[in-house]
């Protein structure tokens, strides 16, 4: 998996390329929640994933917590229709604000 | 009329028989893929059908005439062989070996078989790499430029004995892809081979070989997909199944699921499908198995009853469904929402949890 980072209008915009999983949550984790210190606004760019698992779930999860308990926001776009059927499937299509 | 027809072939060497009593007809324009274990005579038999290995009995006739030791090299002309281990000239710069056979055996001009050469150079990727010599090339170059050699010589039939058996798994697309677009072409071919993706989606005819000679053929559907007899059967399903220890809780679980992902890779299997293979071995084996019961094993494989895979976690203890007991919910309803069917069942201190796909 690897995560390009961009920055744009203040929004950090981190594009996820790859799988999601066990062995790759953890790198996700160590870039998704300190984005929050330096970011009012992350939008997660999901156009390249191609497989999520539930520990990606649980980094999704602790972001939103996060993103919550420090007043700022945390957005999904691009989410292809496989990571879709996850996320609708586990109900966290109702809990992200996915664009 | 067959291309080639072989009679009641028998080759022995020493007091070992290899092939007794084989026959078959090849037609022109089949691609014919010849698979099964090893040591069961596979590459006998094409050696022993351009007489690169004499058969020790019976006959092998080439469009409708006997091959004999007087004639087998006017017949060699007609039918090119592709070797495992290259076979090229290694004096010789590519354009050389390509130019070599023509030259001195078709007594073509040497212009034209230069001609021919970068035609050929063309159509296997290879226009700019005409100086290079064989130490030059990567194995899969090497094996692109000895099916252009042998095309060179313009068969009417090529034998491939294991074409990609002695190269490094990142080169054997470049050299099958150049043997299914010939295959496309309307080419006869003979192939022995491992690539059970080239046999299944390729071939017109799949040759299972094993007991001295040809054991079981059929289509590709008839051999992959319903195999009649035990031997097929077993070496079909075998090499339809992928099985992995977890040997602790904290086992290797790149292995296993790099594991699970090149198994998908190598049978083709739809990336949806591969997809939830590897999310129910994850969430199941990963996070609801091993963190309560330790050690696992998990067996990936394609069950004939069903015509779908199959996924099965063993571990042992006392009788329990670890879906029942699962205490991360999240996992747990991942695998019930991805599997089509699951069961549990225990029986001599194994529990053992199957999810249809």
């Amino acid at each position: 998996m690897t995560i390009n980072k961009t920055q744009e209008n203040g929004k950090l915009i981190l594009a996820i390329e790859g799988r999601l999983d066990t062995t790759t949550a953890p790198q996700f984790q160590n870039v998704l929640i300190p984005a929050f210190d330096k970011a009012k606004e992350v939008m997660l760019d999901f156009k390249n994933l191609v497989y999520v698992s539930s520990a990606g779930l649980r980094v999704l999860l602790m972001g939103q917590k996060t993103a919550k308990a420090k007043s700022c926001s945390m957005t999904v776009t691009g989410v292809s229709d496989d990571v879709m059927e996850i996320l609708e499937m586990t109900g966290f299509s109702d809990m992200l604000t996915i664009i | 009329m067959s291309i080639i027809s072989v009679k009641n072939l028998e080759k022995r060497f020493g007091d070992v028989c290899v092939l007794q009593n084989l026959n078959a007809d090849i037609d022109k324009g089949e691609v014919i893929s010849i698979i099964g274990p090893s040591g069961t005579g596979k590459s006998t038999f094409l050696r022993a059908i351009n007489f690169l290995d004499p058969p020790t009995g019976g006959e092998v006739f080439f469009d409708g005439e006997i091959i004999t030791k007087r004639n087998v090299d006017t017949t060699r002309r007609r039918m090119g062989m592709v070797f495992q281990s290259f076979g090229l000239f290694s004096h010789l710069d590519v354009m050389g070996n390509l130019t070599a056979g023509p030259v001195k055996l078709l007594k073509t001009p040497k212009k034209e078989a230069e001609e021919k050469a970068e035609e050929l150079l063309k159509t296997v990727g290879l226009s700019e790499r005409a100086k290079f010599f064989p130490r030059q090339l990567s194995g899969g170059q090497k094996q692109r430029v000895a099916i252009a050699r042998c095309l060179a010589m313009s068969p009417e039939v090529i034998l491939f004995d294991e074409p990609t058996s002695a190269l490094d798994p990142t080169m054997v697309s470049e050299v099958m892809a150049v043997i299914r677009n010939l295959a496309k072409s309307g080419m006869t071919m003979l192939v022995v081979t491992h690539e059970m993706d080239f046999a299944r989606d390729v071939s017109t005819r799949v040759m299972y070989m094993d007991e001295n000679g040809i054991y079981e053929e059929g289509s590709p559907a008839e051999i992959f997909t319903s195999p009649k007899k035990p031997k097929t059967q077993a070496f079909i399903y075998n090499i339809r199944s992928y099985n992995y220890e977890a040997k602790s809780r904290d086992f290797d679980h790149v292995e296993m699921l790099v594991g699970i992902e090149n198994f998908c890779f190598s049978h083709a299997i739809e990336k949806k499908t591969a997809n939830k293979i590897q999310l129910l071995a994850e969430e199941l084996v990963i996070n609801i198995v091993t963190p309560k019961y330790g050690a696992c094993s998990l067996n990936l494989s394609f069950s004939e009853k069903l015509g779908a895979y199959e996924l099965s976690v063993l571990y042992g203890g006392e009788g329990s469904n670890a879906l029942e007991a699962a205490e991360d919910e999240l996992s747990a309803m991942m695998v019930l929402n991805s599997a089509k069917e699951i069961r549990h069942e225990y029986a001599g201190g194994t529990n053992t949890i199957t999810a249809s796909l």
